[in-house]
């Protein structure tokens, strides 16, 4: 066992915060409150290469291994980089470009990497339906095939890129008389006749990324547009996971450090009863609380990087048990964190009620704490 | 980065388990009794004495990972009996280190090598009634007299206290932090009865009275730091006490796993109930967890020693705390045979409290992880 990072990987990650810090986070604010995506920042992002890190680079990425990658989470969690804004790379980069990347033939790999690891394209991905979320296999979306074509319909809810996008990932069922068996994946751009997103939906937290529903209404794509085979679909949804539980609560992970530093800041500067609030042993509970619950998260999320990493085939009980922690644990230090502040904590100017309000999707996202709670159950 | 045991840390971990699991089958070693418990540690540290177990982090050990190989092994020797790793882990890496890392070369010829071939018993005297979270200075003070050290002082919660061979008792001498090596029936040295505990029954626990207890100058030890000599003294109980709980989790949740797949209600295991494999669920994620937490602190003291302290306090506190959480679920899942005395998971129970107790308390812990990252640290 070895659990140090690399020279290279930890003067990258400095690097990041440092790029974060400057060009991504003074705006934050202005955007989390309109509830508006920064577009400007997301083109920031890819101009740095993290849209793109662990693509080879023929396809415009870095070429960067399973860990950096993730520690490229962490460093724009601990940078203070809002959960809007990763969540809406997580989705781009992960969910829609890799799932393309991975299955997609040569040529769609041409035709879409390189644009989206750029930024130059945003990419969602649509699997959540109204009346299938957790239970996949009920999907309703069926994609028809007719005349070389296929024909999609249905719809999709709670799609982060969805309003912006202008590539997805959709899942449809090929065979609707199958359960997973009968799910495909397609390619759908943004303008495809029969293709539409509804409004951003007006969430809790995540503010600034932009979540809708997808509309599928006889949307004809060319029959290339699929990933892989018909049948498919189901498996390369799973494979996504892998970078759920890694590339995706790896900024948690980080926002857990930028709450700690913040605090920090706060306590040490803060007098009450004529002493720093820091010295006050409640005060040094919270921050102790909080780094604790980091540097035990930290750990899970990155032996999912370092077993990818390693090739080896997904452990889903490693996998859940790692999103569950995060999830679940994730909501007593961003409390603290908003305690600790007292009004101010309150107060949108010093982000800790931004960060209790994105850590709220820590145990919906992706699989609920419940989800994970019944696969490990059931795997044990 | 590697989160995998080499081959041969692993063998040895089968080979602990296969040598305390059959020891703990074929004796009661969660006794109340002083001298069976003395008989138990004593037999216990000659059958591991077999092993590199006991020389890990006292001795380089080739192709082992130092203290990192020393808590995964920690961990199986706990699941086999709390009591006995607990006497055989003060013993031997608390009082071992003391020697290794701070001890003369005639103070380690003279008694590092009948330790580690589990021949002798250490103890170590480190509580007193006023230590707090500052490390007030001890009250135990020496005295020389000519080529002696006269000891006078009283020492509490002394784990191994009535059956050890040898105490390194922690106190004062020249205004300095020392440690006094003295053996047991020195004059002067009275050890009190085993106390009654509510966990860890099976470990021989008492005060120890010092009065004018002379021992000769030899047997007195000046660490290298002065000042970190309590701190130190601290970091590797606590690395003994996150080791405990491991072993206090993985006995509660293996337990609880196989009576929830044993256990049948309503014509299926309970296990199939999401109330019961919910909870599950949620035990092993916070084993896991402490799990992982654990190695990471054990790879960072030797690797990347830095911040070694507050982490491990983190560490502690995480892993202590989430030791009673399971232990107490386990018994929800056990149900009614969770509640009868003796079971592993309600021994496991019992036990937990110790380790946020022990060592830097889990409340002090909190204070100096907020110190460190305050900047405040003393």
């Amino acid at each position: 066992m070895d659990f140090a990072f690399t020279k290279e990987q930890l003067m990258f990650k400095k690097e990041i915060i440092r790029f974060a810090k400057k060009e991504i986070v003074p705006r934050i604010q202005e955007h989390d409150l309109k509830k508006q995506f920064d577009f400007e920042s997301f083109k920031k992002l890819g101009e740095f290469g993290i849209l793109g890190l662990h693509f080879p680079e023929e396809y415009g990425g870095s070429g960067a291994d399973v860990i950096t990658t993730v520690m490229a989470g962490e460093a724009l969690g601990e940078a203070g980089v809002d959960g809007g804004l990763t969540l809406a790379y997580g989705a781009h980069t992960f969910l829609c470009a890799d799932t393309i990347f991975s299955h997609g033939t040569e040529a769609q790999r041409k035709k879409y990497i390189p644009k989206l690891a750029s930024g130059e394209w945003i990419g969602c991905m649509g699997l959540t339906e109204p009346n299938a979320g957790s239970d996949v296999a009920s999907m309703t979306t069926t994609a028809e095939k007719k005349d070389g074509k296929y024909v999609l319909n249905g719809s999709k809810i709670f799609i982060t890129n969805g309003p912006i996008a202008d590539v997805a990932v959709i899942y449809a069922k090929t065979d609707p008389s199958q359960k997973h068996t009968g799910i495909s994946a397609f390619i759908v751009e943004k303008g495809t006749p029969g293709f539409a997103s509804g409004p951003n939906l007006i969430k809790m937290g995540v503010s600034t990324s932009q979540t809708s529903e997808l509309f599928l209404n006889n949307c004809e794509i060319p029959a290339e547009n699929m990933l892989g085979r018909e049948g498919e679909g189901f498996n390369m949804s799973l494979q996504t996971v892998e970078w759920d539980r890694s590339a995706l609560l790896a900024p948690f992970v980080g926002a857990s450090t930028y709450m700690l530093n913040r605090c920090v800041e706060y306590a040490s500067s803060r007098e009450q009863f004529g002493r720093k609030i820091g010295q006050f042993q409640a005060i040094k509970q919270k921050i102790a609380n909080i780094r604790i619950f980091g540097e035990a998260a930290r750990n899970l999320v990155y032996r999912i990087a370092w077993c990818k990493n390693q090739g080896r085939p997904m452990n889903h009980l490693e996998a859940a048990v790692a999103k569950l922690f995060v999830g679940d644990w994730s909501l007593a230090p961003a409390n603290d964190a908003v305690v600790l502040f007292g009004g101010y904590g309150y107060c949108h100017e010093y982000d800790m009620e931004r960060i209790f309000r994105d850590s709220r999707l820590a145990p919906i996202g992706g699989g609920t704490s419940d989800i994970q709670k019944m696969i490990i159950s059931k795997l044990m | 980065m590697n989160y995998d045991f080499s081959d041969k840390e692993f063998n040895l971990f089968v080979e602990i388990h296969t040598l305390m699991g059959t020891f703990a089958k074929e004796n009661d070693l969660e006794t109340k009794d002083a001298e069976k418990s003395e008989k138990n540690t004593r037999r216990a540290l000659a059958l591991l004495s077999r092993t590199p177990y006991l020389t890990l982090g006292i001795e380089k050990a080739d192709n082992y990972n130092g203290l990192l190989t020393l808590m995964g092994g920690m961990e199986t020797i706990a699941a086999a009996s709390p009591s006995l790793f607990l006497s055989i882990e003060t013993s031997t890496r608390i009082f071992g280190r003391i020697l290794s890392a701070w001890g003369s070369a005639s103070q380690k010829e003279k008694l590092l090598p009948a330790l580690l071939n589990g021949q002798i018993i250490g103890a170590v005297g480190l509580s007193e009634d006023a230590m707090n979270v500052d490390n007030d200075p001890l009250m135990t003070t020496a005295v020389m007299d000519g080529d002696s050290a006269i000891i006078s002082g009283h020492k509490q919660y002394v784990v191994n206290g009535p059956v050890a061979d040898w105490l390194a008792v922690a106190g004062r001498l020249d205004g300095k932090n020392a440690i006094f090596l003295v053996e047991k029936g020195t004059q002067g040295l009275s050890i009190g009865g085993k106390a009654a505990t509510l966990g860890y029954e099976g470990v021989a626990i008492s005060n120890l009275m010092f009065e004018n207890c002379a021992i000769a100058s030899s047997q007195v030890i000046f660490p290298e730091n002065d000042k970190t000599m309590l701190t130190t003294l601290k970091l590797w109980e606590n690395q003994i006490l996150i080791g405990a709980s491991l072993g206090l989790m993985k006995r509660a949740f293996e337990s609880a796993k196989v009576y929830a797949k044993k256990h049948k209600t309503g014509g299926k295991p309970i296990i199939a109930y999401q109330e019961v494999g919910f909870k599950l669920a949620q035990m092993l994620t916070l084993f896991q967890a402490s799990q992982l937490f654990a190695y990471k602190v054990a790879w960072a003291a030797d690797a990347e020693p830095k911040d070694i302290e507050s982490l491990t306090l983190c560490a502690k506190v995480f892993c202590t705390e989430a030791a009673e959480q399971v232990a107490g679920d386990a018994m929800k899942i056990l149900g009614g045979s969770g509640f009868l005395s003796g079971n592993p998971v309600e021994e496991a129970f019992r036990c937990a409290k110790y380790g946020q107790i022990a060592g830097t308390s889990t409340e002090i812990s909190r204070v100096k992880i907020g110190d460190s990252a305050l900047g405040l640290m003393k």
